[in-house]
């Protein structure tokens, strides 16, 4: 068992990061008034962790008791019957399930299982209704069309069912829903947050930390707390009395993007874009998203760029990825994005050198 | 077959000299003929013959008028002695050598003529002829006033005879006609004296196969021509005159002198006998007669014309077109020599069906084709040798004339020769490949339009087939596909006793799913044909042979020839057909061949241009002058039959030129590029119908005629990078209008394609392959921009469905084509990169996902899918190999290796990973680490390594020893069993608190370290279950019992029989007798000692 899992909390008492947020989601439970919740916040930052220990506070230890369910809906759509293969996880008192895995029908799965589930309202064994947690994760990720759906459903079904979102970016999900929603913001860890926290795993493993170790741990971790326990414990396993100046070893497709980004620096002609080409198309068959792509090659070129173009590059950078998310084809966006940036650096020299 | 079909440029050529004689034609039938000498004394000798010579003297016989052209008095002067005196008198010696081998010849046939005569003919009515012929001389001698007499004779020989089919329709030419009444007597004198009792004999033999279609179809072409007037006569006359002088090397000509023996009716020009023999097919079509081939064919051509013609008026005298036929249709090609398609196409296709013949028709084919050579080698020596006699015997008074002679009887000896090599050839292939082509399918492919299923239908006809077509329009699942071809290849069809059928399935590519039916009935039945013979087939076999051929058994399924006809060659469903068929691509035909149907086909319809089509004349005629007039003449005299002939042939001769302008100038897309006459032919219709007259500038800005193209993607592609090379000083008329012009045609051509998706890749994946000039890459940012703005387009039309927003698509190819279009040729590929990620990518999706499922929920539902490439992987990968890790026996690794491992192994088991031997390990493993080999040859189950392979990136993972690796294998297959075992030892029997070794060994922390993941696992599993609780005490005790209590689960879970084992005697014999368990697998070095079964259920 990896330290990230090893070391989560199980509850919301244990909770090291947002401490403020369990606090409050504590409070939420045990005054009966559990609203529909929307968590949003980058990767890494303990959403789940916290919508884990938040069930385990409603219903206690029972909700713990998950098990997987592959299962295929059939549902009515029109004149045609979709069947829509979904992978749910189950418990006795909430659900779980990723409904934009459904691609194109997430419209459908938000409608009609989100509907059928609500409906069966659960018994709780002193005969007391209940309520059912339904925690969709990645909602962001659903269309428009799907979000437009889930609020009817939201408001229809509150009685039996409760909500959980969760997110990335709440910019992402419509309007409607977040107003349907108490939007739950969880940032970021800082620095300090994942010093200690690594610290305390270190206390645990009994570790011998050097002083700053974590610190730099952190810094590389881009404030995502799991990426920081998980390199943590590389380092542990790489070389386990720690030195100070110990290398910590680097995501390997953060290196191919700076790879990339040094070869879009060397040169700028439609033969390099089509080799960077090539190298796009490598990270995204191996699922790296595209957005988390663009984002990382910003932050490669921003390195090496001049302080004069960091703000327009950034401009162009945040207008793809835009165009992306309209569109289908990421690689059109990401590479319409490194040429217009070779463009701009290339007019850039040529102005400066001549 | 090699057919001797005369060559395009030749006729052309003729045809351009005959236009000239236009004027002279119109002379001709205006003067009678002078020399009205009546061989009346030969008339009552002979029967069929007779009526024929006076029939067609007239046309013979020239006027005494000198032509305007000089070299056109010289032809006909020199035509004229050698004709009419001829034809005044036969059986007197004549000065010239023409007419002494004539007669000669002549005098040949008469002999066997009889016989064949009285076998073809036996109950015709002598008096009837007689009767004709001296009506014939009768109108020859006296002009306006026989002709009149004459007609009213007619009418009132109409009602005896009407019994007969033919003459009621004289009775009504006559009626509507008048100014060729003087024709038409002549030729129905010609029926009267040819009887159409030889035609019905002959259609049945045709239809039986034994003669060969193409003398027939020959004969009828020349029935066609010489018909309906004598004015072709004369024009066909006059050519072979030139022909004589001029092309006399050219074998191809035969045609045309046969057409003019034909005319002459085999008393006049005999030398032009072999020219007709030179065509083996006419050889054939006699089948034993050797020697009077020629005979039989004039008289089956006379005979034949009779029937046509007699059809013919019925069609036309009173209303000579269906004014809302398409003209597609009206004017497809009826006949093999009709067809507009590319010769050599045609003869390969009918070379093809004829191959069939010996399985098809019989093999007598065989024989008498050796009959036939025999008796043309006899024949033709007979007519060389009466040749010389005739010489001899008459001296020369031409020497110019026999010196000619001489050279062609050689030259048509030759051609004799080769053609009989080639016959035989062809027959000893044919017995090679027994009786049936090798490819049993023909598949005709080809853009559409070129007449590829005209071409199938002509030659099938032409070769005897009664033709059955399949074609998209028909069902054609399977089942009734199989059925339908069953019915048609091997059946003999009842009711159409003779025919054997010919399939053709059109448009074989065009069906999807359903349409693949027919490849699969065909691919199958070929296949079985190769295999063996099927029961089936053999009663196919019998059935069809049986009646037929008694000669020979084949083991075929496929007995009659199926043509497939389709588009795209390259079509998937073709796949499997193309290995097994004969492939015949089309090319386009020349443009002059379309145009000049086109062009004719104006004139048939009384399209008219005006003046400034007649300028641009001037500029096109010196180049295409013989061409398109040739081919005009010859294609209206072929469908003559269908009109009433002077009216149109003189109007068209004028109007031609216009209309070769007015179709060259026609529209770029449709005639140059595609030359598909089908659309060009609904164009003109469509024109016509709008208005008569038509002029240069209409037709140019005419849009109708623009054919709805679509063309392939890399077609388009193309056209998107490439710049049309314009002509200079087309550039320099306007630019502007050039441009406009070229974004239309690119906006139809990938708007008529529609498949978006398809061309922006493509687009997109060459767009960087080209060169251009882009200094600071700013077409690249505008292509890639645009670029985006399709895909953009394309989700919102998507995702809304708002298919009618596609209109906005290709906007986009054609600003990127204005940006980055090259003038030079590039080498364009298909795009695959975007499809290739997009497959590969979806599969790694699909590793993960199901590498999800598998890790236990509790840890899974805390990562998304992609966080796993995103975040875990890749310290994963580092966490999982430890350098620290060595390949150790585990009684010697110390105690914090011992924890580090068991750690590993732990991490593991809860993600559910495992090393696994890779069968294609040599393949990749081998370079990588020659010195672990082995172990590199283990990798992980969910292959996660993969994720980080990133082409040209090597990472820096410590990759650990394959002694590490198996221990890791055997440590987590263990853990995986002992973690399994709870499940099992619980759905039998509640565990109870064992007592506790004192032996713990290594695994102990391995033991203390799984207590966690155990206890969850065996809650969950229980509540799952639902079966049995298990009391919080039991979990207690089973998260604090030691190793050993695992160790025996591990045990009795080893191996599963022994487990089934296990369970079954728990029951029967329980404490009977003590089983002993061992469990020696390697890596262990537990504690082996005996156990009873019954501890474990205590």
């Amino acid at each position: 068992m990896l330290w990230v899992d090893k070391y989560r909390p199980k509850t919301l008492d244990k909770v090291l990061v947002h401490k403020e947020v369990a606090e409050n989601l504590k409070k939420l439970v045990t005054e009966q008034d559990c609203p529909h919740l929307l968590f949003y916040g980058p990767s890494g930052s303990g959403k789940k962790t916290l919508i884990m220990a938040l069930l385990r506070q409603m219903f206690g230890p029972s909700s713990d008791k998950v098990k997987v369910e592959n299962k295929t809906w059939k549902v009515e759509a029109g004149t045609r019957t979709l069947d829509i293969e979904l992978t749910t996880l189950l418990s006795t008192h909430h659900v779980e399930m990723n409904p934009a895995d459904a691609g194109f029908q997430d419209r459908y799965v938000v409608q009609e299982i989100i509907k059928e589930m609500a409906k069966n309202r659960p018994l709780d064994a002193k005969g007391k209704k209940g309520f059912k947690v339904l925690v969709l994760n990645e909602v962001d990720r659903l269309s428009r069309e799907a979000q437009h759906s889930l609020r009817r459903t939201m408001e229809k079904y509150s009685s039996s069912c409760r909500l959980i979102l969760c997110c990335n970016s709440s910019s992402k999900v419509s309007e409607a829903v977040r107003s349907r929603c108490l939007n739950v913001r969880i940032s970021a860890p800082t620095e300090d947050e994942m010093v200690r926290v690594l610290e305390f795993i270190g206390k645990k493993e009994g570790l011998q930390l050097p002083p700053g170790f974590a610190a730099r741990i952190a810094e590389k971790s881009n404030r995502s707390l799991r990426r920081a326990i998980l390199l943590f414990e590389t380092c542990r396993v790489q070389q386990y009395p720690f030195t100070n100046n110990q290398a910590i070893p680097p995501m390997d497709w953060e290196e191919y993007v700076s790879e990339i980004a040094s070869d879009i620096m060397k040169e700028q002609s439609p033969k390099r874009l089509f080799q960077v080409r090539g190298k796009l198309y490598e990270l995204l068959t191996n699922c790296i998203p595209p957005e988390i792509i663009l984002k990382r090659l910003l932050y490669e070129l921003l390195k090496k760029l001049d302080s004069e173009l960091k703000h327009e590059v950034s401009y162009w950078a945040a207008y793809y990825e835009h165009r992306m998310r309209l569109g289908q084809k990421a690689i059109f966006h990401l590479e319409a994005f490194v040429a217009k940036f070779m463009s701009i650096y290339k007019g850039f020299l040529i102005s400066t050198f001549g | 077959m090699d057919m001797d079909f005369p060559d395009l440029q030749e006729l052309e050529w003729l045809e351009a000299n005959n236009s000239n004689f236009q004027d002279d034609v119109d002379f001709d039938l205006d003067f009678p003929p002078e020399p009205p000498s009546p061989p009346s004394e030969l008339e009552p000798l002979r029967d069929s013959p007779e009526p024929k010579i006076p029939s067609f003297k007239p046309t013979l016989s020239l006027p005494p008028k000198p032509s305007p052209i000089k070299t056109q008095t010289n032809l006909k002067k020199r035509f004229r002695p050698d004709l009419s005196p001829d034809l005044i008198d036969r059986g007197d010696g004549r000065p010239t050598g023409d007419p002494e081998e004539k007669r000669s010849r002549v005098d040949n046939a008469d002999d066997e003529e009889d016989e064949d005569w009285l076998r073809y003919h036996p109950p015709r009515p002598v008096a009837g002829n007689v009767d004709a012929g001296v009506a014939m001389s009768e109108s020859e001698e006296v002009e306006e006033r026989v002709l009149s007499r004459y007609a009213t004779e007619i009418d009132g020989d109409y009602l005896p005879i009407t019994g007969l089919d033919g003459e009621r329709v004289y009775a009504k030419i006559c009626g509507v006609e008048c100014e060729d009444r003087v024709k038409k007597l002549d030729m129905r004198g010609d029926h009267n004296g040819l009887s159409r009792e030889p035609i019905r004999v002959l259609m049945q033999r045709v239809e039986q196969g034994e003669f060969s279609k193409v003398s027939f179809l020959l004969g009828l072409m020349f029935l066609d021509i010489f018909k309906d007037c004598r004015v072709s006569q004369q024009f066909y006359y006059s050519t072979n005159l030139m022909k004589e002088e001029n092309v006399r090397h050219r074998k191809e000509y035969n045609i045309f002198s046969l057409s003019s023996d034909n005319a002459e009716s085999h008393d006049v020009d005999t030398q032009k006998c072999p020219l007709s023999l030179t065509s083996p097919k006419l050889v054939l079509a006699t089948s034993s007669h050797g020697r009077f081939v020629l005979f039989l064919s004039i008289r089956e051509n006379v005979a034949l014309q009779a029937s046509v013609e007699v059809e013919n008026d019925v069609n036309l005298s009173p209303a000579p077109v269906d004014p809302e036929q398409l003209w597609v249709d009206k004017y497809a090609p009826n006949t093999f020599m009709e067809l507009l398609s590319d010769e050599h196409t045609n003869r390969e296709v009918l070379l093809w069906l004829k191959q069939w013949d010996s399985s098809v028709f019989g093999s007598e084919i065989k024989s008498t084709a050796d009959d036939t050579l025999s008796a043309l080698k006899r024949h033709s020596s007979a007519v060389k040798h009466s040749k010389f006699h005739a010489r001899n015997s008459f001296g020369s008074n031409r020497e110019t004339k026999l010196s000619k002679e001489n050279f062609r009887t050689h030259n048509y000896q030759n051609q004799e020769k080769n053609q009989s090599n080639d016959i035989q050839e062809m027959w000893e292939k044919k017995q090679k490949t027994v009786g049936h082509p090798e490819q049993k399918i023909l598949l005709l492919c080809g853009p559409p339009g070129l007449g590829k299923t005209t071409l199938a239908h002509v030659a099938a006809r032409h070769c005897g087939y009664r033709v059955v077509e399949i074609n998209a329009s028909d069902d054609r699942s399977a089942s009734t596909i199989e059925t339908k071809i069953l019915d048609v290849v091997q059946m003999n069809s009842v009711v159409s006793d003779s025919k054997p059928k010919c399939l053709i399935i059109d448009e074989i590519d065009g069906a999807l799913g359903e349409g693949k039916g027919a490849v699969d009935v065909i691919l199958k039945m070929v296949s079985a044909e190769r295999k063996s013979d099927s029961g089936k087939e053999i009663r196919g076999q019998e059935e069809h042979s049986g009646p037929r051929s008694s000669k020979k058994q084949k083991n075929t399924s496929l007995l009659r020839p199926v043509i497939c006809i389709c588009n795209d060659l390259y079509a998937p469903v073709l796949r499997p057909l193309r290995q097994v068929a004969k492939v015949q691509s089309f090319v386009q035909p020349t443009v002059n061949r379309v145009v000049n149907r086109l062009k004719y086909i104006c004139n048939k319809e009384g399209v008219k241009t005006n003046s400034i089509s007649l300028t641009a004349l001037a500029e096109y005629t010196g180049v295409f002058h013989i061409h398109f007039l040739f081919s005009i003449l010859k294609q209206l005299l072929i469908t003559w039959k269908k009109i009433i002939f002077t009216k149109y042939i003189f109007h068209s001769f004028c109007a031609i030129n216009f209309y070769f302008i007015l179709i060259t100038a026609f529209s770029p897309p449709a005639f140059q590029k595609e030359c598909d006459i089908r659309s060009c032919l609904n164009t003109l219709q469509f024109l016509n119908k709008k208005k008569e007259a038509l002029n240069m500038l209409e037709i140019s800005s005419q849009v109708v005629g623009r054919k709805d193209a679509s063309k392939s993607a890399l077609d388009i592609w193309k056209e998107v990078f490439q710049k049309r090379r314009v002509k200079r000083e087309r550039q320099c008329m306007n630019i502007l209008n050039n441009m406009t012009n070229e974004l239309e045609f690119l906006l139809s051509l990938i708007s008529n394609r529609g498949d978006y998706d398809l061309i922006y890749d493509g687009i997109h994946e060459n767009i960087l392959r080209l060169h251009y000039y882009d200094p600071v890459m700013q077409k690249t940012v505008k292509c890639l921009d645009n670029l985006e703005v399709s895909d953009i387009i394309n989700k919102y039309i998507m995702r809304t469905q708002q298919m009618s927003l596609q209109v906005y698509q290709p906007q986009v190819a054609m600003i990127i084509h204005g940006l980055i279009a090259q003038v030079d040729r590039l080498n364009i590929e298909w795009p695959k990169s975007f499809q290739r990620y997009r497959t590969v990518s979806l599969e790694k999706m699909d590793i993960l996902r199901s590498w999800q499922i598998k890790i236990s929920p509790h840890i899974s539902r805390h990562l998304s899918t992609k966080s796993f490439a995103e975040e875990l992987i890749s310290p994963f990968l580092h966490i999982l190999s430890p350098p620290t890790l060595k390949p150790v026996a585990l009684h010697l690794q110390s105690e914090k290796e011992k924890a580090d491992l068991a750690q590993l192994v732990n991490t593991m088991v809860s993600y559910a990973l495992n090393y696994k031997n890779l069968q294609s390990g040599p393949l990749f493993g081998g370079p990588r680490h020659e010195d672990v080999l082995e172990g590199s040859l283990l990798s992980f189950d969910p292959p996660i390594e993969d994720f980080i392979k990133f082409k040209g990136y090597s990472s820096c993972h410590f990759v650990l020893a394959s002694a590490v690796k198996q221990l890791l294998v055997h440590e987590v297959r263990k853990e995986n069993l002992s973690s399994q075992s709870p499940r099992s030892c619980m759905g039998i029997a509640t565990v109870k608190k064992q007592t506790s070794a004192k032996n713990i060994s290594l695994q102990v922390q391995n033991g203390l370290s799984m207590v966690q993941p155990l206890t969850k696992e065996a809650s969950t599993l229980e509540t799952a279950s639902g079966k049995v609780r298990l009391p919080e005490k039991t979990r207690k005790l089973l998260s604090s019992s030691n190793f050993f209590d695992r160790f025996r689960k591990v045990k009795s879970d080893g191996s599963e029989n022994v487990n089934q084992n296990v369970q079954a005697s728990e029951t029967a014999e329980r404490d009977l007798r003590p089983l002993l368990f061992k469990f020696n697998e390697g890596f262990t070095n537990a504690v082996k000692r005996p156990v009873r079964i019954r501890d474990f259920f205590l």
